[in-house]
């Protein structure tokens, strides 16, 4: 899962990043209105999570302009708590509220059912066959018996069984899983297939010639 | 309780003053009427006596009366030179010749026709007379006079008509110059029961206008009132916390109309200031809160796992640094709301501003020296009496905001010079200057014209609005001209003998 987090304050900024990084999540930062919308408008992120104080540009005239092209769930973040503000916020199309100084556990909690509302699943455990996945605990059993993944493992599974029933190309996988800084090559993408059909059971991920990976439903 | 009303105060006074006037103007009506009436009986009395008076003094009572133009015929007697005669004392004055002893006492009186013709209605309320002779014995009486007529006393002149008031009897008598005293009278009590008549229809009347005053003043007072309601009703909403609330009068050139404007104005006001203060409160939230999120985040995300010594070093300088953020911002806040509450204790003393601006300009000396400006000084000493400490602060908030705000190898201009009795301290920067829409808000708190350079700086906003502060604390001005593109000059004017 890849999330921009567009927050001025550079103190801030840093630290939710580190803080979405260590939860497995692929992470992109902006400081400004500008940039972070420039950047929200040419990546699909599986979530942003947007300051509404920010300079050039704010938050409210990023997320209008935002709408008009994506729908990208938008999770606000600031320091004004008037109801008035909280209802505009929503209105102009944010998914989700919340105000400063937040509680990281709360804003993680959000963030993770943003983007499972997203993609059509409001339970936060995902069952497949014989594999149960818990994107709370971001664990992976078979059969009650854990199963260790690595956080790519675990990224790249949690990505297709959210999204099973559909055909997740290449190009998407590495665009939720990897942030701008990340230059892995690509073919790591397959490895990681490899190494989870090893551990999950080798027909639970089927591969579609040139289209990508699947998880049927 | 109502009497605190001032609908029923002002209907009390109108009820107080409408009576007053209704009952003196009755009394008035009812005395006039009362004295126009019996000044016309006592005319007519008068007349009686005096043609009764005719026929007793001696006109020849059986000739009729007199042709007119001749004078009175010849008089039974002569008044002496011992008038006025003592009344009942025996017949003393002087007699007609030859007339015998008693006489006075018993001579006939005969009256002449016209002046019979007057006591002809010898009815309850006709005339009536009685003439008494000298020494008080009834000479003649018309049959309808009262038995027991007194004898008036003597009224000192001969000849002059009184008149008395005796029960429902009016008279007039006159005493001729021998001592007879004619009088005549009528009974009044139809006149007078009529003037009653009068004062009870007064009353009646006076009644009814104070029923129709009281109604009409009532109407009116609501009237007049209405307006000073609708001010109250208004008022009250506002008081409630609707404070966009007007008072909507319509007559706005009355002198309520006035009151309407001053209060709407002042209403206004007051909104304003309430907005003012509820945007300030909210600014200061805002700015607190970010340092508190990066404290709250920072010691969240480090505890939720094990963390080498370096990464904890690193929290704890960031929760510092957000922490020292804080401290400021409560700082100038602090400082702020003892200017507003005039708090601020200012440390007077007589001190050269010249010499203080050049302790300042040693201070952001490096700084400047790291973006490369060029500081030019022209500092001329000017004494002052002031807190030095406090207007230092103030000339570094200014400093600072050149810095700043200032292109890369631009310059910062600062002069201090004496203009009548006033000192001029200004700060000129050839920085990006402040557009024309920003200038009147670039001394309210936490405006930035810019908000991400502020941020990055660490400033939160509020150094301009502490350093007018202080510079209105001791009597001056701080003013700022601004060319966008072109730079940006603060003044600061300071009278020399400041509080």
């Amino acid at each position: 899962m890849r999330i921009l987090v567009v927050e001025d304050e550079p103190r801030l900024l840093h630290n939710l990043a580190k803080a979405l990084r260590e939860e497995g999540y692929a992470v992109d930062t902006a400081a400004a209105g500008d940039e972070g919308l420039f950047k929200a408008q040419n990546t699909d992120y599986d979530a942003l999570v947007l300051d509404v104080m920010l300079p050039q540009l704010d938050g409210w005239q990023l997320l209008e302009r935002l709408r008009q092209r994506k729908n990208t769930p938008v999770l606000m973040l600031t320091a004004r708590d008037a109801p008035r503000d909280r209802v505009r916020g929503l209105d102009t199309g944010a998914d989700d509220y919340l105000v400063k100084p937040f509680d990281l556990p709360e804003l993680l909690a959000r963030l993770r059912a943003l983007i499972r509302r997203t993609a059509g699943q409001a339970c936060p455990i995902v069952q497949v066959r014989d594999v149960r996945l818990d994107t709370r605990a971001r664990t992976v059993t078979r059969q009650g018996a854990s199963v260790p993944l690595t956080a790519r493992e675990y990224a790249i599974f949690e990505y297709l069984a959210l999204h099973r029933g559909q055909v997740v190309t290449r190009t998407a996988l590495y665009e939720h899983l990897f942030d701008e800084s990340d230059d892995t090559l690509s073919n790591l993408v397959d490895v990681h297939v490899f190494s989870i059909r090893k551990k999950l059971g080798a027909d639970l991920i089927t591969t579609r010639r040139g289209q990508g990976y699947c998880i049927d439903s | 309780m109502f009497i605190k009303s001032i609908r029923w105060r002002l209907q009390l006074w109108l009820a107080f003053l409408l009576a007053c006037i209704l009952t003196g103007f009755g009394v008035t009506a009812y005395q006039l009427q009362r004295l126009n009436r019996l000044h016309q009986i006592d005319e007519e009395l008068d007349r009686a006596v005096a043609a009764l008076a005719g026929d007793v003094r001696g006109r020849p009572p059986f000739l009729g009366p007199p042709p007119a133009g001749l004078p009175p015929g010849p008089r039974p007697f002569d008044s002496g030179p011992d008038f006025p005669p003592r009344r009942r004392s025996g017949p003393e004055g002087r007699l007609p010749r030859g007339a015998p002893d008693g006489w006075l006492d018993t001579r006939e009186i005969r009256l002449s026709p016209p002046t019979a013709a007057l006591f002809d209605n010898a009815g309850t309320h006709g005339l009536y007379f009685v003439v008494w002779s000298r020494a008080g014995a009834v000479l003649k009486r018309s049959t309808n006079a009262p038995p027991d007529l007194p004898l008036p006393d003597s009224p000192g002149v001969m000849a002059a008509t009184g008149v008395r008031l005796r029960q429902a009897h009016r008279e007039a008598y006159q005493f001729t110059e021998i001592g007879e005293c004619i009088l005549t009278g009528r009974n009044i009590g139809v006149d007078l029961a009529a003037v009653r008549r009068f004062a009870w229809w007064l009353v009646c009347a006076g009644g009814a206008v104070l029923a129709l005053g009281l109604g009409g003043g009532w109407l009116l007072v609501s009237h007049a009132i209405r307006p000073v309601q609708d001010i109250g009703a208004a008022a009250s909403r506002i008081a409630a916390g609707q404070l966009a609330e007007r008072i909507d009068l319509a007559d706005t050139d009355s002198e309520l109309g006035r009151l309407a404007g001053v209060l709407n104005s002042t209403f206004a006001r007051l909104e304003a200031a309430f907005a003012q203060q509820r945007q300030f409160t909210a600014d200061a939230s805002h700015e607190l809160r970010t340092p508190i999120a990066v404290i709250i985040a920072e010691a969240q995300t480090t505890l939720a796992r094990a963390r080498s010594a370096t990464e904890y070093r690193e929290t704890v300088e960031a929760c510092l640094a957000a922490a020292q953020q804080m401290r400021r911002l409560t700082g100038s806040l602090l400082e702020l709301a003892r200017f507003d509450a005039g708090q601020a204790r200012l440390e007077c003393a007589r001190f050269d501003l010249a010499e203080r601006v050049q302790a300042c300009l040693d201070l952001i000396r490096p700084l400047a020296l790291e973006r490369q400006l060029r500081i030019a000084s022209d500092l001329v000493p000017v004494e002052l009496v002031g807190d030095s400490d406090r207007l230092s602060q103030a000339v570094l908030n200014l400093l600072n905001n050149a810095i700043q705000y200032n292109r890369a190898q631009g310059e910062i201009r600062v002069n201090t010079r004496a203009h009548d009795d006033a000192v001029l301290l200004t700060v000129a920067d050839t920085g990006i200057g402040i557009a024309p829409g920003d200038l009147p808000h670039i001394f309210d708190r936490f405006y930035r014209a810019d908000p991400s350079r502020a941020r990055a700086e660490g400033h939160c906003g509020l150094g301009l609005a502490i350093s007018k502060a202080i510079v209105e604390a001791h009597g001056g001005s701080l003013e700022v001209a601004s060319q966008p593109g072109a730079g940006t000059t603060f003044t600061v004017r300071l009278p020399r003998n400041a509080r």
